[in-house]
């Protein structure tokens, strides 16, 4: 019961694991994002508090 | 924070997440992949529709399922898992199109009290990084676990 009162205050879910996603690990899916992420790291960088 | 949400599934790495959204529309498979950037310990956040026969991800379909603030939360929760087992990582999030940015921003918004306990958030705009702040319109949103 104490285990599940942790995992409630911490707002983890219980995930369950399926070996069969492993194939989107490697594939470049959403990768119009992934450009649009590194091209803000380029131009604007990080948020400075966490610099 | 403990809004309805769906069931996660997901690889053993925690980087790529799966859940059904139920609704009107039927039930419509999802796919959550948290990718590296250039940039060591920074993380693009995105999610899309998967489709059952190709097994393509559409991340630009509405998919109108009645179910967006549940799809949020579930997506939230990829995030709390993710964060738990990558401690220091930040994560990008931008949506494909303006709506859905407003979307994102309407969400942390409604909860930005329940977020900041946890996670630093930042917002996008005018070409610089600021702490998230309620009205303002971001184009995209970095979170960061406390």
């Amino acid at each position: 019961m104490k285990d599940i009162k942790i995992l409630n205050q911490k707002n983890l879910p219980v995930v369950r694991i399926d070996n069969s996603l492993e194939k989107y690990v490697k594939l470049p899916i959403f990768q119009d994002k992934v450009d649009n992420a590194n091209e803000v790291l380029r131009t604007v960088g990080l948020p400075k508090v966490i610099k | 924070m403990q809004l309805p949400r769906y069931e996660l599934i997901a690889e053993k790495t925690l980087m790529v997440f799966e859940f059904t959204s139920e609704g009107p529309n039927g039930n419509i498979q999802k796919l959550i992949k948290f990718s590296e950037t250039s940039l060591k310990n920074f993380y693009n956040l995105a999610f899309g529709d998967k489709d059952i026969v190709s097994g393509e991800i559409d991340d630009t379909v509405v998919s109108n399922n009645g179910d967006s603030e549940k799809v949020l939360a579930t997506v939230v929760a990829s995030v709390y898992a993710f964060t738990n087992k990558y401690k220091d990582v930040l994560i990008y999030v931008t949506g494909s199109t303006k709506s859905r940015n407003r979307l994102y921003r309407m969400g942390i918004s409604k909860y930005l009290v329940e977020i900041k306990r946890d996670f630093h958030v930042f917002g996008l705009i005018d070409g610089a990084w600021e702490k998230f702040q309620h009205g303002k319109e971001y184009s995209a949103f970095v979170a960061k676990r406390k």
